[in-house]
């Protein structure tokens, strides 16, 4: 055998690394899985309003508008992070209609926290049990969705949303 | 505290390896203290893994990794699994084996004590770039900056008792190829001409292929019965990589036997060492960085992507670059005739890398092009399919004579009894598929299968006096090898080639009929468990004689970590598995996948097979 054939390894050693480097450096995260929910209809529910006992919101009353759908709870610390940006988006895409969700959460505390953090919501429903989480397959708080106007599920972030977030994909949608 | 103690450990372990290292110009050890080191090295990470392990029992949760990972109602088993269930805690326990391989070699080796020393100092080096790699990047003994009463809790797809053993399982089988690597490096590099580390490969390198053959299969079996999806291999990145040593590894194994005819190949065989510790490497390596989307994205971090690409590149770069400076010059005039047993192992061995080739190519693909091209495409099952398994196919044919064959001559013995052997088989199988369903994968499948059980019976039936010693089980060793890969080929081909899907909406006391059973769903039941809320439904399978079995297929809701996950409910048979997935419910009606999987205990049997040979091999050195 000659150089030339023990060689080779060494060279598609090299080759192999070489892409996996740039690979890296070039930041690409292929660890986003796309919820299986993505472009599926919106799971059917209904939910109190934290404010008021006897307003109740059905999932079907959304259709015709776009929906960004996010769970929260006082308890979540990434929640309160991402809090204010909100505010941002119900700014920049004042047509949609922001919902919340407090999620496995103590009425009162819920109230509490959004006296201090402000209120961005549009509608604030109750998910005491955390039932309508469980069918939108909430992995973990905080979880945000985005729905059009034909109840489709068109995005979904989970963690805390941040304004990369916000410019990169949610702001391209309208 | 506890933390402390198994850092610290950790530190003096690793310096202890780095004593070792000392050249001999500079400080002279004895043997003795060498060995002392070594040892006490291996006992310090050790201490170090128990410790962490200590810190999930009793849910210590001043330490970092433990809140992350654990939560104080998790049962007690998976309250330690937990300690392998992320990635510090997995590389640690990675380091762990790599030091104790280390350490039972130094018991057990044979060898000359300059040889022992080196392949130990190349072992302590690896142990070393792992050390530091967790000393710098994956500490899991970092103190938790917040005071906190409750972990977060384990990914509960990972609260599962097969999954609890599958990463130590494939780890030993990983790890122990980096033993395989140490010596085939230490037998570049050594003056004397001794031979012994050739037998040595040969034990080690069987046994880290019957822990991978495990970990592999625990894996599947898990995807089988957990993830819902009817099958029990994907195709799946992580999978694949991790079938690349395995392959690498039958052709070292396979490689090795031609010592018997007194043709050590060395080169070949020092070059499939290096290759498969560093497949080993490169599948931590995709698996922890991150870089590869799969079933197993919960473990990934792309942060440490880069420090593992450069152990990577510096352990499989070291490895060929002494290889290519070093290689053995000795000439080995191969007695290669048209179908020896030379020949016969080295097709096999030019089928296996052209396998392995064409998975890393597949594996690898989608990053090659997403770098090039900037779009992202995924290489699945039907590229994998269309490849990997003709370039197999030739290579099944061979291996029921392949045992028979002469290493001198070109004749076999009876040749004319395994020809009409075979031709008989041929016309009962392809009669049986012509009378069923008629499927040309199936027809090729089943051929091959069995007529690798039956040749190989036939050989062992010709050659060897039948008695119930262990002698005969060690001497027809190979032959059962092989039969567990023809059992595990009939299974295949069955489970994958003659699966049926059937899809259902039924309500509570509705009843379905699939081939000559009935199917009676019975009711749901929503149950509290320890650490999750299951939800079952519960199907009854009723045939003429009365009830066979319950079945229950359901979800499991984990409220610590707020994840649903999904129980597939088997009914095993030897013959079929019925297999069913629950999915989702409107008005009363609740969708169900009905799976019929023929014969896939037979997967299960053959490969339980092949991990008996593999032990049997071990033993018989």
């Amino acid at each position: 055998m000659n150089r030339a054939v023990l060689i080779t390894p060494l060279m598609v050693l090299t080759t192999i690394c070489l892409f996996f480097l740039i690979f890296i450096l070039l930041g690409k995260n292929p660890n986003d899985p796309p919820s299986a929910l993505l472009n599926k209809s919106l799971p059917i529910f209904s939910s109190t309003n934290l404010y008021d006992n006897d307003d109740t919101l059905l999932s079907d009353s959304l259709k015709g508008n776009y929906t960004l759908i996010n769970f929260f709870a006082s308890w979540c610390t990434p929640c309160r992070a991402e809090h204010h940006l909100f505010f941002k988006i119900q700014k920049e895409i004042p047509e949609l209609f922001i919902l919340g969700f407090s999620h496995k959460d103590d009425l009162g505390d819920s109230k509490k926290y959004l006296e201090e953090e402000g209120n961005p919501y549009s509608f604030v429903g109750i998910d005491r049990d955390g039932k309508i989480a469980f069918d939108f397959g909430v992995f973990g708080l905080p979880e945000t969705f985005i729905i059009n106007k034909d109840g489709e599920i068109i995005f979904k972030h989970t963690g805390p949303l941040t304004k990369k977030i916000i410019d990169d994909e949610i702001s391209i949608l309208f | 505290m506890i933390s402390l103690i198994g850092f610290s450990a950790l530190c003096l372990s690793s310096i202890f390896s780095c004593i070792v290292l000392i050249p001999k110009s500079i400080l002279q050890i004895k043997i003795k203290y060498f060995l002392f080191f070594i040892r006490s090295s291996t006992f310090l990470v050790c201490l170090s893994f128990l410790s962490l392990i200590f810190a999930y029992v009793t849910s210590d949760f001043s330490n970092f990794n433990v809140f992350q990972n654990s939560h104080s109602e998790k049962p007690l088993i998976y309250k330690i699994t937990g300690a392998w269930g992320n990635h510090e805690g997995s590389i640690l326990l990675w380091v762990c084996m790599i030091s104790i391989y280390g350490f039972i070699y130094s018991l057990l080796s044979k060898s000359l004590d300059s040889f022992k020393i080196l392949v130990l100092k190349i072992q302590s080096s690896l142990f070393i770039i792992f050390c530091f790699f967790i000393i710098f990047t994956s500490n899991p003994f970092l103190v938790n900056s917040v005071i906190v009463e409750e972990g977060l809790g384990l990914n509960p797809i990972l609260q599962d008792p097969a999954l609890a053993i599958h990463p130590p399982m494939l780890y030993l089988g990983y790890v122990g190829f980096s033993l395989v690597f140490s010596l085939a490096i230490a037998s570049l590099l050594k003056t004397e001409s001794d031979q012994m580390w050739v037998l040595e490969t040969q034990k080690w390198s069987i046994i880290s292929w019957g822990f991978l053959t495990a970990g592999i299969a625990l894996g599947s079996y898990w995807a089988y019965y957990e993830l819902g999806w009817g099958g029990w291999w994907f195709w799946d990145p992580v999978e694949n990589i991790s079938l690349m040593p395995w392959i690498a590894g039958l052709a070292l194994v396979h490689s090795l036997l031609m010592i018997k005819g007194e043709q050590a190949i060395q080169r070949w065989i020092v070059f499939l060492s290096i290759l498969c510790f560093s497949l080993s490497i490169l599948g931590t390596f995709l698996v922890r960085s991150g870089i590869l989307t799969s079933v197993h994205s919960f473990a990934a971090d792309a942060s440490r992507g880069l420090f593992i690409l450069l152990i990577f590149f510096v352990t499989t770069g070291f490895g060929f670059l002494v290889f290519l400076i070093k290689s053995p010059t000795k000439k080995n005039d191969l007695n290669l005739l048209l179908i020896n047993k030379t020949s016969a192992l080295i097709i096999n061995n030019i089928l296996m890398m052209i396998a392995v080739l064409t998975i890393l190519i597949g594996t690898i693909y989608p990053i090659i092009i997403e770098v090039l091209t900037n779009t992202r495409i995924s290489v699945g099952g039907p590229y994998f399919n269309s490849t990997v398994l003709p370039i197999l196919l030739p290579g099944f044919l061979l291996m029921s004579v392949a045992p028979v064959l002469s290493w001198q001559t070109n004749k076999i013995k009876k040749f004319r009894v395994y020809v009409i052997c075979f031709l008989i088989l041929s016309l009962i199988i392809t009669i049986q598929s012509y009378l069923t369903t008629f499927n040309p994968w199936g027809l090729i499948g089943l051929l091959l299968g069995s007529w690798i059980i039956v040749g190989s019976l036939i050989s062992v039936i010709l050659r060897y006096k039948f008695s119930f010693t262990s002698k005969y089980i060690k001497s027809i060793n190979s032959f059962t090898a092989h039969i567990g890969v023809g059992v595990m080929i009939i299974g295949v081909t069955y489970s994958s080639v003659y699966q049926k899907e059937f899809n259902f909406n039924m309500q509570i006391g509705d009843e379905i009929t699939i081939e000559n059973q009935l199917l009676k769903f019975d009711e749901i039941k929503i149950v509290d468990q320890e650490n999750y809320q299951s939800l079952r439904a519960v199907f009854s399978l009723i045939n003429n004689n009365g009830i066979i079995s319950y079945i229950d297929p359901g979800k499991n809701y984990y409220p610590v970590s707020k994840m649903i996950t999904t129980e597939a409910g088997i009914y095993h048979a030897w013959l079929k598995d019925i297999y069913i997935t629950l999915g989702s419910e409107t008005d009363n009606q609740w969708f169900i996948k009905v799976y019929i999987n023929p014969l896939v205990s037979f997967i299960w049997i053959g490969v339980f097979i092949m991990i008996f040979a593999s032990i049997v091999a071990v033993i018989k050195k």
